[in-house]
């Protein structure tokens, strides 16, 4: 039996994206700017993952903790701020840079 | 072309305290010496909901994975766990101290890693630049390299949001007053964001660039090899 890839870790974390996206759009003033940064990093991410077959490894714990620290955020000025990082943290975790 | 320091009102006083927290200055002395990944482990922490230090070290296998063999692996490692700590404290002050804190952070970092490149008398905070015939503006540049025939302007923010027509406006405006005077101004925003944030950021933006260098979290360190790039 295989553990999760890299590809499925994105694919959590695309998902988590989303919803942060979501709530960061909640500042009208500065929605095409959410809507354009998190179609970039959305991109960036799935670029990521188009050759992830490999075991996620300790990348895939990393991610779900990433997630869960995304999950707990309510004010959506702080995921503005996490629009950006929270691709880079990703990333960083499966031996890309940032 | 000349440099002047900024008129110490209210708001001069109080953000004078920020940026002589000693915590300041430690988290700044470390990101000077931090890798890209290891800036964004601290960025992270510094805008993190959690203060529970395994929960970011679970974040970042990469960064707190037992150290290599060899004294590069274990400096690698002890760097990260200062920058950890340190970003921990500054995100354990309420959100408004903390915003203050990371404003701060961004100047210090950046003159310090200035400092390493022209030296620190070099390097000044919180000055103006006053042209011939030309209104002051009314707000100072954080951070100044002050040498004849070749000074340069920074401003500094935590996140590509803080980018906005204000201050692309202010930096084209010294730069071509500089030019006019026949003075070598280099104007840069430092930014401690990813690269690809700001240019979404300025893809949107009406006031001028061109000429206006962009220093992101990627490429910090740049600052200390030469003056800054360009957009």
């Amino acid at each position: 039996m295989t553990g999760p890839t890299i590809h499925d870790a994105l694919t959590h974390a695309i998902d988590a994206y989303d919803r942060l996206a979501l709530l960061a759009e909640d500042v009208e003033d500065e929605w095409t700017y959410v809507t354009d940064l998190s179609a970039a990093w959305r991109e960036r991410l799935e670029a990521a993952g188009a050759d992830g077959d490999r075991p996620a490894g300790a990348a895939g714990p990393a991610i779900d903790r990433a997630i869960d620290e995304i999950d707990r955020i309510v004010d959506p000025h702080r995921a503005i701020d996490w629009l950006s990082t929270f691709p880079q943290v990703v990333l960083v975790a499966i031996g890309e840079r940032p | 072309m000349r440099f002047q320091d900024a008129a110490k009102d209210a708001r001069a006083v109080v953000y004078a305290g920020i940026q002589a927290d000693p915590l300041v200055a430690r988290v700044a002395a470390a990101l000077a010496e931090a890798s890209p990944d290891q800036r964004v482990m601290a960025r992270a922490v510094m805008t993190g909901e959690t203060v529970d230090p395994d929960g970011w070290r679970a974040m970042f296998p990469t960064l707190f994975a037992a150290a290599p063999e060899g004294p590069t692996g274990a400096a690698d490692l002890a760097l990260s766990e200062t920058l950890l700590a340190c970003a921990l404290e500054v995100a354990d002050r309420g959100d408004e101290i903390r915003n203050q804190l990371r404003g701060a952070i961004v100047e210090a970092v950046t003159e310090r890693l200035l400092a390493a490149r022209v030296g620190a008398p070099s390097v000044r905070r919180e000055r103006r630049i006053l042209f011939d015939g030309v209104r002051a503006e009314i707000h100072p540049y954080d951070v100044t390299v002050e040498r004849d025939g070749a000074g340069e302007a920074y401003d500094c923010k935590w996140g590509a949001r803080g980018i906005n027509a204000d201050v692309l406006n202010q930096l084209d405006d010294a730069r071509t007053h500089a030019a006019d005077e026949d003075e070598r101004l280099v104007v840069a925003l430092v930014v401690f964001d990813a690269q690809l944030s700001c240019a979404v950021r300025l893809a949107r933006q009406t006031a001028p660039t061109a000429g206006i260098g962009l220093v992101s979290l990627e490429s910090l360190s740049s600052l200390a090899e030469a003056p800054g790039r360009a957009t």
